[in-house]
C-alpha cells in the first residue's frame, strides 16, 4: 500500500526549513567519498544537483542524452528568473513571492514547499552571479530586474533573452570544475531506460549507449532524476526534440507516485503551426501581450486581409471578456479564450490556427522605432519563421504546450515515494501548482539543485544504509531484461507506420480531448483511442537498423512508446479533477459566464497515481491544507 | 604556470613568434625599400648609401645574421603551424566556400613560401650575382661598388621585371593580410583603433609595392638610366 | 517546391563516407530545413531505409546541436542563424542542396551527418569556469559591475557551443570558442583570480584536442548563428600574453591546479 507522507517540518512556515536543515542528519566526509549517487539529466536542476554533490564529496555519476550536458532544455528559458531580493524597493519579500506563487498556482501547491522556494530564491542570484552569469545590469552596477508575468513588483533577473542559457552555462560550468577535479564522472550520449529496484529502494538504473547501443546496469546509493517536463506528449510543443516522459515513466512503473499529470501549462502566444511536417511549436516571449492587442475578425471565416477589416468588424476578445486585464490576462485564461475561438472557426491564417496579435496601434501611437526597439529581435525571429513583417501585418499566434506543473510525487525532501529516488526540477511535481507564474521554472530547478537537495539526500543517505547493490544481482539482471526485449520489440514490430506519425496522432487526441479545455465525454473517448492506437504501435511500428549501433530511430520510438502509455495517465488524471483549477478546466465546471470554477471542498488535494500492472491506476490523494493563506478565487473579470 | 617552452609550443604561441618575427621582417622590408628609393637621387647616392652600410661589416654581417635567424625563426614556426592546421582536417569539404575570407589570409602559406623562392632568388641574382654572369659588376667613380648599375642593367631586362613584379605581387599579397592579421594575434584590439589595424595591413602591403615597382619601371621605362 | 539532395552518408568512424542522391519533393516554403529532413527520413523508414542520422533538439536556435555544413558554409546561406532557423523559402525551387557533416579531426564523425563534439566538452573542463562552491556566495550586488562590461561578458557568453566556428575554419581551429568563454569570464571580477590559470589550460587543451591554430580569416564569426565578434579572439591572445608576461613569476603546477581544494 503507496502512503503519502509529505514529511512537512511542523511550526511556523518561516523556520521550517531551517528545523528541518538541523534535525537532518549529516554524512561525515570520510564516508561520503565511499557513496555514489546518479543524476539522470543534466538541465539546470541536473547540472546543479550534480555539481553540489561533487563539491560536497559525493561519488557522482551523471548521465544525459545529449552529446553535452550543456544542450539540455532549460537553455530555452528566455524570460528571467525570479528572487524575492527587493533589490527595486518596491514592495517584495519572500512573503510576497511566496504568495504570487501560491496564487499563481491556484492553490494546488504545498505552502511549505513554496515558502522554501521563496527563501532560498535570493541565494539562487547571488551563486549565479558568482559562477559568472552575466545578468543585465544598471549604469550604476548593479543588478537589474524587469517586471513579469503580471506580478505587482519587479523581481525578474534576466540576461537579455537567454536567461535559462546563461543560468544553464553557469551550472555546466561547476559541473565541468567537478569532472575536472574527478568528482563528477560524466556520460553524456547515454539515456536512462529503466530504474532498478531492490528491497524496496532505489539501487541503479539500465542506461543505453546510444551511440554503441550497450545496455548496462548502473548501481548506486541513491538516483536523482532531474529529466524535465513531458510537453511533447502532445507532439507539438515549445519544448526540445529530444524532451521525454521515459525516465520519470519508467520510474511510476517502477513504483514511484506520479502527482497531477494533468496540470499542463499551455503558453498563448506561440507561433501558429503551418505545415504536416511540422515538428515544434517556437514560442514568443509573454512581453509581446504588452503592446499587442490580440483579435479575430468578428464574424467567422472573414478571409478578407487583416488591415482592411473596419474596427467595427473585429472583436478585441479579450480585452471584451476581461477589461480589467484586457490582453494580460494570466496564460491559461488567454490560451483557452484563444483556442476556443479558432474551436468555433473564427480563427484567422492556416487552417484557422491562429489569433492575430495586432502593433499597429502602439506603433500609431509610440512609433515604430519604439517598438523596434523593444521587440525587434522577436519580430524578426516572427518574420524569419513565417515569411511576414510584422510591422506591417498583425502576427499571427496560437497556444502551444509550455510547462508541465505535473510530475512524479516528492515529498519535501525530494524524495519520490520509491526510497532513494529523488526527483528535482520539472520532473517532479513540484512547486508551482494548477499553473505556473513567469520566471519560477528556472527558480524552482536552481533551487531544487544546488540548496535542496543536497541537503536532503544526505538525511537519506545517512539513516537507509543500504549497500551498493552487487554486480548482477537478480534485480538488475531483471532490469536489463526488460530493456534489451523492449529494444528487440521495437525492432521486430511490423515496419508498416513511422513512430513520428503515431506521436502526431496521440498528440493530436490529447490536444482535442486533454489540452486547454477538458470534459467528461472527451477524456473518455481518448481514453478509448489510446490503447488502440498503443496496440497499433507495436504491431506496425517502423524502426530501421538495429539496436547494437547509433540509432536515432530507435531512440525515439521507444520515447513514442512511453507517451503512449503516459497520455492516458494523463486522461485519467484530467478526468477525476471534475473542477477547473488553474491551467487544468474542465467544461463542466465553470460559472455562467465561462470563468472556471474551483472546488476547495472535493479536490484540495494532490492527486498521486500508482502504477497498476493489471489495470488502471489507482489514485492516492495528499490532502493540502492551507494554514498561512487563505485560498481566494482567482478573477481576470 | 606551465613552462617557457610549452608557452611557445601552444598554436598560439607559435601564432605570437611568427606574427612577431613577421612584423620585424615587414620592418625590413620597409627599410629595404627606403633604402632602393634613394635610386631617384642618382648613382652616387645609391653607391654611397650602399658603401656606408658596407663600412661596418660587423654590424651588417650582425643585421644579416639576425635577419637570417628571424627569417628562419618565422618560416619553422609558420611551417609547423601550417603541418598543424593540414592534420586538422583530415577530410575535406566536398563543397566549400569562404564567406568573407580575403583571398591574401585563404592563401599565405602559399605566397609565404612563392616569397621564399623570391627572396633565394632575389639573393642570388643582385647580392651574389650568381644568376645572370652579365651583370655588372665595378666600382663608380667615387670608388664605391656600382650597386646602381646594376639594377639598371638587371630591370633593362623584360624577363627580370617580370620577375620582380610577380614577387612584389606576392609580397603584396602576403603583407596585406600579415600586418593586420599579426596585429590581432598579438592582441591589438580597440574599438576606436580597430580600423586603423584593419587598413594598416592593405597600406603597408600597398607603400612596399609601390615602393619597389616605382624603382623596377622607372628603369624599365628609361626613366633612370646609367 | 522540390529540391535535389546530395548528404553526406557514413556508417561510423572509421568507414569510408560518401555523397549519396536523395529527391525531396512536396517541400513547403513554410517548412524548416530540418523538417524537410525530417520528411525525407520518413520516406526512406517506409520504404525500409536507414534514415539520414542528423542532430537537432531546441528548434529554435540555442541548445546548439544542429549542425550541417550546407552548400560548404555551416548553417546554410543566411548569416545569424543556426540550420534549425534556416526555411526552405530561402532557396530557388529545383536547386541541388549538398549537406555535409562539421569536418575536423577534433570532430570524428558518428554517423552520418552526426559529429563528436566533446572535445568541446573537454576544452572547457580545463578552466571555463569559475571555482566557486555552492553556498556562502556573497550578495549579487555586492560587487557593482558596469552595464558595458556585463553586456561585454554577455556578448561573449552567448556562445551556443555549436562548433561552426571550426567547422568553418580553414585550419579547423577553436579559437572563436575558446575565446568566447575565456572573454566572458576575463572580462568580469569573479574570473579575474583564475585568468592566468583558465587560458593556459584552455589553449593547451585545445590542442591536446588536435584543433587548428588561428590564421585570422575570420570565417568563424561570419558563420557564427551568434554572431559572436572575433575581437574576442584578439582579447584571448591578449589573455593568453598577460598569463605568459605578467604572471609568468607565479607558481602553480599545472598538473593539479585544484590540489588545494581536493
Amino acid at each position: 500500500m503507496m502512503t503519502l507522507d509529505p514529511k512537512i517540518p511542523p511550526g511556523p512556515l518561516e523556520t521550517k526549513w531551517d528545523r528541518r536543515r538541523f534535525s537532518e542528519k549529516l554524512v561525515s566526509p570520510a564516508n561520503k567519498r565511499r557513496i555514489k549517487v546518479i543524476v539522470v539529466g543534466t538541465g539546470l536542476a541536473g547540472a546543479s544537483a550534480a555539481s553540489t554533490l561533487g563539491q560536497l564529496g559525493y561519488e557522482v555519476e551523471c548521465f544525459c542524452f545529449h552529446d553535452s550536458p550543456r544542450r539540455a532544455h532549460s537553455i530555452a528559458a528566455q524570460g528571467g528568473i525570479n528572487a524575492a531580493k527587493n533589490y527595486q524597493d518596491d514592495g517584495d519579500s519572500v512573503a510576497r513571492l511566496f504568495y504570487d506563487t501560491i496564487k499563481g498556482g491556484d492553490f494546488r501547491s504545498r505552502e511549505a514547499n513554496v515558502y522554501r522556494l521563496a527563501q532560498i530564491s535570493t541565494q539562487i542570484i547571488d551563486q549565479c552571479v558568482a559562477l559568472g552569469v552575466p545578468f543585465a545590469r544598471e549604469y550604476g552596477g548593479q543588478l537589474a530586474n524587469r517586471s513579469f508575468g503580471g506580478v505587482q513588483v519587479s523581481r525578474t533577473f534576466y540576461c537579455r533573452g537567454q536567461t535559462g542559457q546563461q543560468l544553464l552555462l553557469g551550472a555546466y560550468s561547476a559541473l565541468c570544475w567537478q569532472i575536472e577535479r574527478g568528482q563528477v564522472t560524466m556520460h553524456p550520449r547515454t539515456e536512462m531506460l529503466d530504474l532498478i529496484l531492490a528491497d524496496g529502494h532505489a539501487r541503479g538504473i539500465v542506461v543505453r549507449d546510444l551511440v554503441t547501443g550497450r545496455v548496462t546496469a548502473r548501481t548506486a546509493h541513491a538516483i536523482v532524476l532531474a529529466t524535465g517536463g513531458y510537453s511533447n506528449v502532445y507532439y507539438l510543443s515549445t519544448n526540445a526534440s529530444g524532451c521525454n516522459v521515459t525516465a520519470t515513466y519508467r520510474a511510476w512503473k517502477q513504483g514511484a507516485a506520479f502527482a497531477n499529470p494533468c496540470f499542463t501549462q499551455i503558453h498563448p502566444t506561440a507561433i501558429p503551426p503551418t505545415e504536416t511536417y511540422q515538428a515544434k511549436l517556437t514560442l514568443m516571449s509573454e512581453s509581446l501581450r504588452n503592446d499587442g492587442r490580440l483579435w479575430v475578425p468578428t464574424a467567422p471565416s472573414d478571409n478578407r486581409p487583416p488591415d482592411t477589416i473596419p474596427a467595427s468588424e473585429r472583436d478585441y476578445f479579450l480585452e471584451r471578456r476581461y477589461p480589467r486585464f484586457g490582453n494580460l490576462v494570466p496564460r491559461d485564461v488567454a490560451s483557452r479564450a484563444v483556442k476556443s475561438l479558432c474551436d468555433e472557426g473564427r480563427g484567422v491564417g492556416p487552417g484557422g490556427q491562429g489569433v492575430y496579435l495586432d502593433f499597429s496601434d502602439v506603433i500609431e501611437q509610440q512609433g515604430i522605432d519604439v517598438v523596434r526597439e523593444r521587440y525587434g529581435n522577436l519580430f524578426d525571429m516572427y518574420r524569419r519563421i513565417s515569411g511576414e513583417d510584422a510591422y506591417r501585418v498583425p502576427m499571427r499566434i496560437y497556444p502551444a504546450p509550455h510547462y508541465t506543473m505535473g510530475g512524479l510525487w516528492v515529498d519535501y525532501n525530494l524524495m519520490s515515494t520509491i526510497p532513494g529516488l529523488f526527483v528535482i526540477g520539472e520532473a517532479n511535481f513540484a512547486d508551482h501548482g494548477a499553473n505556473r507564474l513567469g520566471a519560477s521554472s528556472l527558480m524552482q530547478g536552481l533551487a531544487d539543485g544546488y540548496f535542496i537537495l543536497p541537503y536532503t539526500i544526505g538525511h537519506y543517505l545517512a539513516t537507509a544504509k543500504v549497500p551498493l547493490l552487487p554486480d548482477n544481482h537478480s534485480a538488475s539482471q531483471a532490469a536489463l531484461e526488460r530493456v534489451t526485449s523492449r529494444v528487440k520489440k521495437l525492432l521486430d514490430a511490423g515496419k508498416r507506420r513511422t513512430a513520428a506519425s503515431f506521436h502526431r496522432e496521440v498528440g493530436r487526441i490529447l490536444w482535442d480531448h486533454c489540452g486547454m479545455e477538458r470534459c467528461e465525454t472527451g477524456l473518455k473517448l481518448a481514453l478509448q483511442t489510446i490503447p488502440a492506437l498503443r496496440e497499433e504501435f507495436w504491431r506496425d511500428v517502423a524502426v530501421p537498423g538495429s539496436g547494437d549501433a547509433f540509432n536515432q530511430e530507435l531512440e525515439y520510438a521507444g520515447r513514442v512508446a512511453d507517451f503512449l502509455e503516459f497520455a492516458e495517465l494523463l486522461c485519467y488524471d484530467a478526468l477525476h479533477r471534475e473542477e477547473s483549477c488553474g491551467a487544468h478546466f474542465r467544461e463542466e465546471s465553470q460559472t455562467a459566464d465561462g470563468e472556471p470554477q474551483r472546488d476547495d471542498v472535493r479536490f484540495a488535494h494532490v492527486a498521486a497515481w500508482e502504477y497498476r500492472m493489471d489495470g488502471p491506476p489507482v489514485l492516492h490523494k495528499e490532502p493540502l491544507t492551507f494554514e498561512f493563506v487563505q485560498p481566494t478565487t482567482r478573477s481576470y473579470q | 604556470m606551465m613552462n617557457r617552452g610549452g608557452y611557445f609550443q601552444s598554436a598560439l604561441g607559435g601564432r605570437m613568434v611568427a606574427s612577431l618575427t613577421g612584423l620585424g621582417l615587414v620592418g625590413f622590408v620597409i627599410f629595404h625599400m627606403l633604402g632602393n628609393l634613394q635610386i631617384f637621387e642618382g648613382g652616387d647616392a645609391l653607391n654611397g648609401y650602399a658603401s656606408f652600410l658596407r663600412e661596418m661589416p660587423i654590424l651588417l654581417w650582425a643585421a644579416r645574421l639576425g635577419l637570417l635567424a628571424v627569417a628562419v625563426f618565422h618560416i619553422a614556426t609558420t611551417v609547423r603551424l601550417a603541418l598543424r592546421n593540414r592534420r586538422a582536417r583530415p577530410v575535406a569539404y566536398v563543397v566549400h566556400q569562404y564567406r568573407s575570407a580575403s583571398l591574401a589570409s585563404r592563401t599565405m602559406a602559399l605566397s609565404g613560401g612563392l616569397l621564399l623562392f623570391f627572396i633565394v632568388f632575389h639573393l642570388l641574382h643582385l647580392t651574389a650575382g650568381l644568376v645572370d654572369p652579365s651583370i655588372p659588376n665595378r666600382l663608380d667613380a667615387q670608388g664605391h661598388l656600382d650597386v646602381y648599375g646594376k639594377v639598371i642593367h638587371a630591370f633593362q631586362n623584360p624577363l627580370y621585371v617580370a620577375v620582380y613584379f610577380a614577387g612584389q605581387l606576392v609580397l603584396g599579397l602576403h603583407l596585406s593580410h600579415a600586418v593586420s592579421g599579426s596585429l590581432q594575434t598579438l592582441g591589438l584590439e580597440h574599438a576606436a583603433l580597430n580600423r586603423l589595424f584593419k587598413t594598416a595591413g592593405p597600406a603597408v602591403a600597398v607603400l612596399v609595392v609601390l615602393g619597389n615597382l616605382s624603382i623596377i619601371l622607372a628603369v624599365f621605362l628609361g626613366l633612370i638610366h646609367t | 517546391m522540390k529540391f535535389t539532395l546530395k548528404i553526406w552518408r557514413q556508417q561510423g568512424p572509421n568507414e569510408k563516407g560518401g555523397l549519396a542522391t536523395y529527391e525531396a519533393d512536396e517541400i513547403g516554403p513554410d517548412m524548416s530545413f530540418l523538417e524537410m529532413l525530417d520528411g525525407v527520413n520518413q520516406r526512406l523508414i517506409l520504404a525500409g531505409e536507414e534514415p539520414v542520422a542528423f542532430e537537432h533538439d531546441c528548434r529554435e536556435g540555442i541548445c546548439g546541436s544542429c549542425s550541417l555544413v550546407i552548400d560548404g558554409v555551416p548553417h546554410g546561406p543566411d548569416r545569424g542563424i543556426t540550420t534549425c532557423q534556416l526555411y526552405m523559402r530561402r532557396f530557388s525551387d529545383g536547386v541541388t542542396i549538398t549537406i555535409e557533416p562539421w569536418r575536423a579531426r577534433a570532430f570524428p564523425v558518428i554517423k552520418d551527418l552526426v559529429v563528436d563534439r566533446s572535445a568541446l566538452d573537454r576544452v572547457m573542463r580545463a578552466g571555463g569556469y569559475i571555482s566557486v562552491n555552492t553556498g556562502g556566495a556573497v550578495d549579487g550586488n555586492a560587487q557593482l559591475i558596469g552595464k558595458e562590461q556585463a553586456e561585454t561578458a554577455m556578448d561573449a557568453a552567448s556562445c551556443i557551443g555549436c562548433g561552426a566556428c571550426v567547422a568553418a575554419c580553414k585550419n579547423a581551429s577553436a579559437m572563436l570558442f575558446v575565446a568566447a568563454k575565456v572573454s566572458h569570464l576575463a572580462s568580469l571580477p569573479q574570473g579575474k583570480p583564475e585568468r592566468a590559470r583558465r587560458v593556459t589550460a584552455m589553449i593547451e587543451a585545445m590542442d591536446d584536442e588536435g584543433f587548428g591554430s588561428c590564421g585570422n580569416l575570420y570565417e568563424c564569426e561570419a558563420v557564427c548563428p551568434k554572431s559572436i565578434s572575433v575581437r574576442f579572439i584578439a582579447t584571448l591572445n591578449r589573455e593568453y600574453l598577460r598569463a605568459g608576461i605578467v604572471e609568468s613569476g607565479v607558481p602553480a603546477d599545472p598538473e593539479t591546479p585544484h590540489a588545494e581544494s581536493d
